[in-house]
C-alpha cells in the first residue's frame, strides 16, 4: 500500500511540474490540460478510499506550493476528487474510450464543485470556476479527451500503482 | 463479523479520505488566517528547486530547436545595432552637454536626488500548474534580493509594461500574481487630458481585456479608442507611470455613477519571457549596481521580446 501511495505521488507530482513549465505549448485558448487529475481518477478508481485520497493529498500539497492558491487548496480538491471516484471501484469495467472520457469530464466537475464549497467557507481568497466561462469547459473536454490516453499509458503500470487488493 | 467491504478494505481504511480532508481544511484555515506565507514560502523554495529543473530541461530542447533561427535574427541585429551604434556615437557629445547642463539645473532646483528604480532581471520559468489560479514564477528568489509585493514590469516591443507583483519568495524562486489575474487591482489614471484615475483589475485570462472601474462618468467623452492607462503610484507597490493597458471600450450604464473601461493589456502576457522586478527606493543617480537601475517610465532599457 505504501509503495503505490509514494510511487503515485511522485508520479502526480511529475505530471504537476510538467503541467507548470511545458505545457503552454499544448494550452487551448490558454487552457491546459490536467493531466494530474486524470492519473489520480485512475489511481484512485483501480486502488480505492486509501491510496488515491492519499496520493491526491499529498500531490496537491505540493501543488498548493507551486500556486499562488492558499495552502491546502488543491490538496482537499485532490483528495474530494480522489474520494468520490475510490466509491466507484470496481463497480465498472474501464473500457477504452466511454468510461475514461466519463471519468475524466466528471472529475473536472467535481473539481469545479469541490472549489466551489471552499470558496463558501473561505471566500474571496479561493478561486472559482464560473459555469458562463470557457476555462471550465474546454478543461472538462480536453482532460475528457486525453484521458482514454492516459488511462491506456498506465495499464503496465498498474504493478506499481495499483495494490494487490485493487489489481483483485 | 468482518468489517471489510468490497470497495475499498477495512473501516479503518474508509476514516482516511475525511481525515484527509480534513487535513486540507485544516492547511487552509492556517494559510488563510495567520503564519503569514511561512509555509508557502518554505514549500516553494524546496519544490520549486525541482521546478527549476524541469523548467531548464524544457528550455534545454526548445532552446536547441530555436537557436537556429535566433542566430539569424542576431546577425540581423547586429547589423542594425553596429548602423545604431555609429548613430548614437555621434550623439555621444551632445547628450554629455545636455547631461552637465542637466546637473546644472538640478542644483539649481535643489534635487540632489532622483527617484529611480532598480530593475532585477528574471526569467519566468513556469506557470501555474492549473487553470483557477494565474501564477506566474520566476527564476529569482530571495537569494537574488526579491521581496513579497514588489513590482514586476516587462518589456516588449520597445514597450514598458507592468506585469503585476510578487506574493510569495522562495530561496531561489518567486511567484508572481499577474495583472490579469481576478485578485489583481492596480491604482490607474488615463494618460491623456483628462488624468481621471480609476481601478484596474483583471479578468481571470490573458485572453480578456483588463477593466478599469470606477472612473467618474463625466469624462465619457474625454475617454479616446486607443487612450494609454497607467500606474497612478499612489499604492507603495506600483510605481507611477508604468503602461498598464490602451481604451478598447467604453460601458456606460444609465443606472451608475462611475464608467467601466475596457482595456488592451500593453504586454502580450501569453509571449513574456524575461521580467524585471522592481526595487523601489531612493537611490543616488549615479550609483553603480548590479542590477540595472531605469528611471520609473520611458525606459527602453532591458530585454525587448
Amino acid at each position: 500500500m505504501i509503495r503505490s501511495v509514494v510511487l503515485s505521488t511522485i508520479l502526480l507530482i511529475v505530471c504537476s511540474f510538467a503541467q507548470s513549465t511545458w505545457f503552454g505549448g499544448i494550452a487551448i485558448f490558454g487552457v491546459v490540460p490536467d493531466i494530474s487529475l486524470v492519473v489520480l481518477i485512475w489511481v484512485s478508481y483501480k486502488n480505492g478510499l486509501v491510496e488515491g485520497p492519499a496520493a491526491g493529498f499529498l500531490s496537491g500539497l505540493v501543488e498548493d506550493f507551486l500556486s499562488a492558491s492558499p495552502l491546502g487548496f488543491h490538496a482537499f480538491v485532490k483528495t474530494a476528487v480522489a474520494s468520490l471516484t475510490a466509491l466507484l471501484h470496481g463497480s465498472f469495467f474501464i473500457d477504452r474510450l466511454l468510461l475514461p472520457i466519463l471519468l475524466g469530464v466528471a472529475g473536472t466537475l467535481v473539481k469545479a464543485i469541490a472549489a466551489f464549497a471552499l470558496f463558501l467557507l473561505f471566500g474571496s481568497t479561493i478561486h472559482i470556476y464560473s459555469i458562463v466561462d470557457r476555462v471550465l469547459w474546454i478543461e472538462a473536454a480536453y482532460n475528457g479527451l486525453i484521458a482514454p490516453i492516459i488511462f491506456l499509458a498506465l495499464t503496465p503500470l498498474s504493478r506499481f500503482l495499483v495494490t494487490e487488493h485493487g489489481r483483485g | 463479523m468482518s468489517d471489510q467491504n468490497p470497495r475499498g478494505g477495512s473501516r479503518g481504511h474508509r476514516a482516511a479520505a475525511p481525515i484527509l480532508l480534513a487535513a486540507s481544511l485544516l492547511c487552509l484555515i492556517i494559510s488563510t488566517r495567520s503564519l503569514e506565507g511561512v509555509p508557502e514560502s518554505l514549500g516553494l523554495t524546496v519544490f520549486g528547486f525541482f521546478q527549476r529543473g524541469f523548467a531548464a530541461v524544457g528550455g534545454f530542447f526548445s532552446d536547441s530547436v530555436a537557436s537556429i533561427a535566433e542566430l539569424q535574427r542576431l546577425r540581423e541585429n547586429y547589423r542594425e545595432l553596429s548602423t545604431k551604434l555609429e548613430r548614437y556615437t555621434n550623439m555621444e557629445r551632445g547628450i554629455a552637454d545636455l547631461r552637465e547642463e542637466n546637473k546644472r539645473l538640478k542644483e539649481q532646483l535643489d534635487l540632489s536626488q532622483e527617484i529611480s528604480y532598480q530593475r532585477i532581471a528574471a526569467r519566468i520559468i513556469a506557470k501555474d500548474p492549473e487553470n483557477l489560479y494565474s501564477t506566474i514564477t520566476i527564476d529569482k528568489g530571495f537569494g537574488g534580493g526579491i521581496r513579497k509585493n514588489m513590482a514586476v514590469i516587462a518589456f516588449q516591443d520597445g514597450m514598458e509594461g507592468l506585469v503585476g507583483r510578487v506574493v510569495e519568495v522562495g530561496q531561489g524562486t518567486s511567484k508572481i500574481v499577474p495583472l490579469y489575474d481576478t485578485k489583481s487591482f492596480v491604482a490607474s489614471r488615463l494618460s491623456g487630458g483628462s488624468r481621471t484615475e480609476g481601478l484596474v483589475g483583471g479578468q481571470g485570462s490573458p485572453d480578456d481585456p483588463l477593466l478599469m472601474r470606477f472612473v467618474k462618468k463625466r469624462v465619457k467623452d474625454e475617454v479616446q479608442f486607443g487612450d494609454l492607462v497607467v500606474t497612478t503610484g499612489f499604492e507603495s507597490v506600483y510605481p507611477s507611470d508604468v503602461a498598464v493597458g490602451r481604451v478598447k471600450k467604453v460601458r456606460v450604464l444609465d443606472y451608475q455613477t462611475s464608467i467601466d473601461i475596457e482595456l488592451d493589456p500593453v504586454l502580450d502576457f501569453s509571449r513574456l519571457e524575461y521580467v524585471f522586478v522592481i526595487k523601489t527606493e531612493v537611490v543616488p543617480e549615479a550609483q553603480p549596481d548590479a542590477t540595472v537601475p531605469a528611471t520609473s517610465h520611458g525606459s527602453d532599457e532591458g530585454k525587448q521580446q
